[in-house]
């Protein structure tokens, strides 16, 4: 049962429209998490289930209450703005109190409100401090309390971690998604950070311009990018793409040298038919050395040109033909310039997108993962 | 010592070994020296120009206040509080004071309330066609001059033929004497003062508005808070530092009006100030001691009165603020 519910709504600033045919939902207790570049209209489509803007057309449902022409306050929602937008003259108490002042709630029902989600929270100690001397992280629990006191129907949040540090920015991550697995109020969460989206949510959309290109399970997205643009979005470093030439025997070349080409599985040969040129993708992580015989795959050999080390593991960009790849190793043994090494990506590990449109070329026998593709896709 | 150190360090080196060539630097720098005088080298002909015609007279002034002064005789007597003794038994003085406080006291608040409402007002429409045009219009009076806008505004209190009583006629109210009258002569200068001086007000508190934070505006929203509670609550306290600005800049400018009393009352009516000194405030009457009447040390004495009050009016008015002025 979805609690909050976008239907086709568009939404146009002039002649520009920034939302184009927004489907989508949040369900009952579920976390979502819009993601996607700055400009690709997430804000705006925040800002529409806020209240803060009105669609140009379509419809917004809570549970079975359309609230489409609903004014901002009477949604019942919490909104965490991206820089808390706090009251700067008032102490926190006075932060949370305020909206249930202008309600008219009973002085006693919003003492023992504040009392029980500064205790949640711990915020108890900054009660009577003004914001201005708390630290970045201590406001941005103010800012959650602020929404949270009011119970509200969902929560929203805009980028709300991204004016903390990048440590900060980790634990609040995880403290966020413990009070919603607590408080399980349906949240609508904008970020542009894809880590952020992955780890937190639990459904995840990703936008750009204005349109859905995707949605679904963090892991769906990640292992079956419906375009070009999602693969190369989600994940770090991010999925390398080589734009390949079909050749009549139905084995794939890189463009320029290579003359012999890939075989390929029959399968895959099914799925890229006509065409005569794909591009061929596949994560870091995916890429192993050269075992004779343990693994069909993918074969081909890079050139490595760089050695990014992470402590735990090393980044290692290199060519592959002319194309840059990056692939991810845990040995830094015999790693130096410009070597060469026989590389292997498990052939169910390799992703295939149209080159024209960039979109996915499904394989036949994962078929039964199911994906939900949104917009108009 | 080949390591390259900062002009300061070195000279401080080279004072504590002996060998530069002012040792006696050693506690302050040469290049701190050489800042500072560039520094003052740089603000000096401002600085000029402030001491020999501001401070200078203003010292000046505080001097003969105390002394028997007169501009044609080369000996000036000290006479110590005299003049302040002579001010007292002034009844003019008294009236001067009291036309000033009356002044004051409508014209601040008046102005202040406009500029605000105006400002509130040229926010919310300016999206709206003509917006900016209205910003403009509301602003023009106040780069006008004020000798020349008030001359037209003697011909608009003109009893018989101004638009004042020509309006007051078409709403079917009692005519008024406007400037002649003793009752309406000052009212007459703080219609005037407040049309000439409250587009200025409006442009602070426009600036003042404009600074307010989108999304805090935008919680308040969500929080449900509209009208006068958003008002109250949010707006008036977030652009205070404007207002406690534009409330002191307006008690400073009101205390010190001259040019509009002078022109608006002057002309026809005869002496400015008048009728019976109803509009006499004390700028005018220090002017008017000082060059019609020539008793320059009681113009002064009158001066320093003044400074008195507008500076114990703003500093009560900083105390005030500082319990009621909230900074980001």
């Amino acid at each position: 049962m979805p609690s909050v519910k976008l239907k086709a709504i568009n939404k146009s600033f002039g002649q520009r429209q920034v939302l184009q045919h927004i489907d989508m939902d949040v369900g009952d207790g579920e976390f979502v998490v819009v993601v996607g570049p700055s400009g690709c209209g997430k804000s705006t489509l925040l800002r529409i289930v806020a209240g803060l803007e009105s669609p140009t057309s379509g419809e917004l449902w809570f549970d079975d209450r359309l609230v489409t022409q609903v004014p901002a306050h009477a949604r019942n929602i919490g909104m965490v703005f991206q820089n808390y937008a706090l009251y700067p003259h008032m102490t926190v108490f006075d932060n949370l109190a305020f909206g249930m002042a202008a309600r008219k709630t009973a002085p006693s029902e919003i003492k023992h409100r504040i009392d029980e989600v500064a205790q949640l929270l711990e915020i108890e100690p900054l009660l009577h401090i003004r914001p201005g001397a708390l630290s970045g992280g201590q406001r941005q629990r103010v800012a959650v309390g602020r929404a949270l006191v009011r119970s509200p129907f969902a929560f929203l949040m805009d980028e709300p971690l991204s004016n903390l540090d990048a440590l900060l920015r980790e634990r609040m991550r995880v403290e966020l998604r413990r009070l919603h697995d607590r408080m399980r109020i349906p949240t609508l969460y904008v970020t542009h950070d894809q880590t952020e989206a992955m780890t937190m949510a639990d459904r995840m959309v990703v936008m750009r311009n204005g349109r859905i290109l995707q949605l679904g399970r963090p892991e769906e997205l990640y292992h079956r990018p419906s375009t070009v643009f999602v693969a190369q979005f989600l994940g770090s470093p991010p999925m390398n793409l080589v734009s390949v030439k079909v050749l009549p025997d139905k084995r794939v070349a890189l463009a320029g040298k290579d003359p012999q080409g890939i075989p390929i599985p029959a399968r895959i040969r099914e799925q890229i038919g006509g065409r005569n040129v794909v591009w061929l993708g596949f994560r870091p992580e995916r890429v192993v050395p050269q075992t004779h015989g343990a693994v069909e795959g993918l074969d081909f050999t890079a050139t490595v040109h760089t050695v990014e080390t992470l402590g735990a593991r090393y980044h290692v960009h290199g060519t592959w033909g002319e194309s840059p790849i990056t692939w991810v190793t845990t040995e830094r043994e015999g790693l130096t310039g410009s070597i060469k090494m026989k590389l292997t990506v498990p052939w169910d590990r390799v992703h295939w997108f149209d080159a024209a449109t960039e979109e996915r070329m499904v394989s036949p026998d994962r078929e039964s993962i199911p994906v939900q593709v949104g917009g108009t896709l | 010592m080949n390591r390259r150190v900062p002009l300061s360090e070195d000279a401080r080196v080279n004072s504590a070994t002996g060998g530069g060539l002012l040792p006696w630097l050693s506690w302050w720098n040469a290049y701190a020296l050489r800042e500072t005088l560039v520094g003052y080298g740089l603000i000096l002909p401002s600085l000029l120009v402030f001491l020999v015609f501001y401070y200078g007279p203003a010292i000046f002034l505080m001097y003969i206040a105390f002394f028997h002064w007169n501009i044609f005789a080369s000996q000036s007597t000290f006479v110590g509080l005299h003049n302040f003794s002579v001010l007292i038994h002034q009844p003019v003085f008294w009236q001067s004071l009291l036309n000033t406080g009356y002044y004051v006291v409508l014209v601040v608040p008046v102005t202040t309330l406009l500029a605000l409402a105006l400002a509130l007002l040229l926010r919310e429409t300016r999206n709206l066609r003509g917006g900016g045009l209205s910003q403009a219009l509301v602003f023009l009076p106040h780069v006008t001059p004020v000798v020349a806008t008030s001359i037209i505004w003697v011909w608009i209190f003109d009893p018989t033929f101004g638009l004042a009583n020509a309006v007051l006629h078409f709403l079917h109210l009692p005519q008024l004497g406007w400037l002649s009258s003793v009752h309406w002569a000052l009212p007459s200068v703080m219609i005037y003062t407040v049309w000439h001086s409250v587009g200025l007000y409006t442009v602070l508190f426009l600036a003042g508005l404009s600074t307010l934070p989108k999304q805090v505006l935008e919680a308040a929203q969500m929080d449900g808070v509209r009208g006068w509670m958003l008002f109250r609550r949010i707006i008036l306290p977030l652009i205070s530092p404007i207002t406690f600005f534009v409330i002191v800049l307006a008690t400073i400018n009101t205390m010190q009006t001259f040019s509009q009393i002078y022109t608006l009352t002057g002309g026809p009516h005869g002496g400015a100030g008048g009728p019976a000194f109803s509009t006499t405030t004390d700028s005018l009457l220090i002017y008017q001691t000082a060059f019609l009447y020539l008793h320059f040390s009681l113009s002064s004495a009158m001066s320093l009165v003044l400074f008195a009050l507008i500076l114990t009016l703003t500093l009560v008015q900083k105390l005030i603020a500082d319990r009621m002025v909230f900074y980001r």
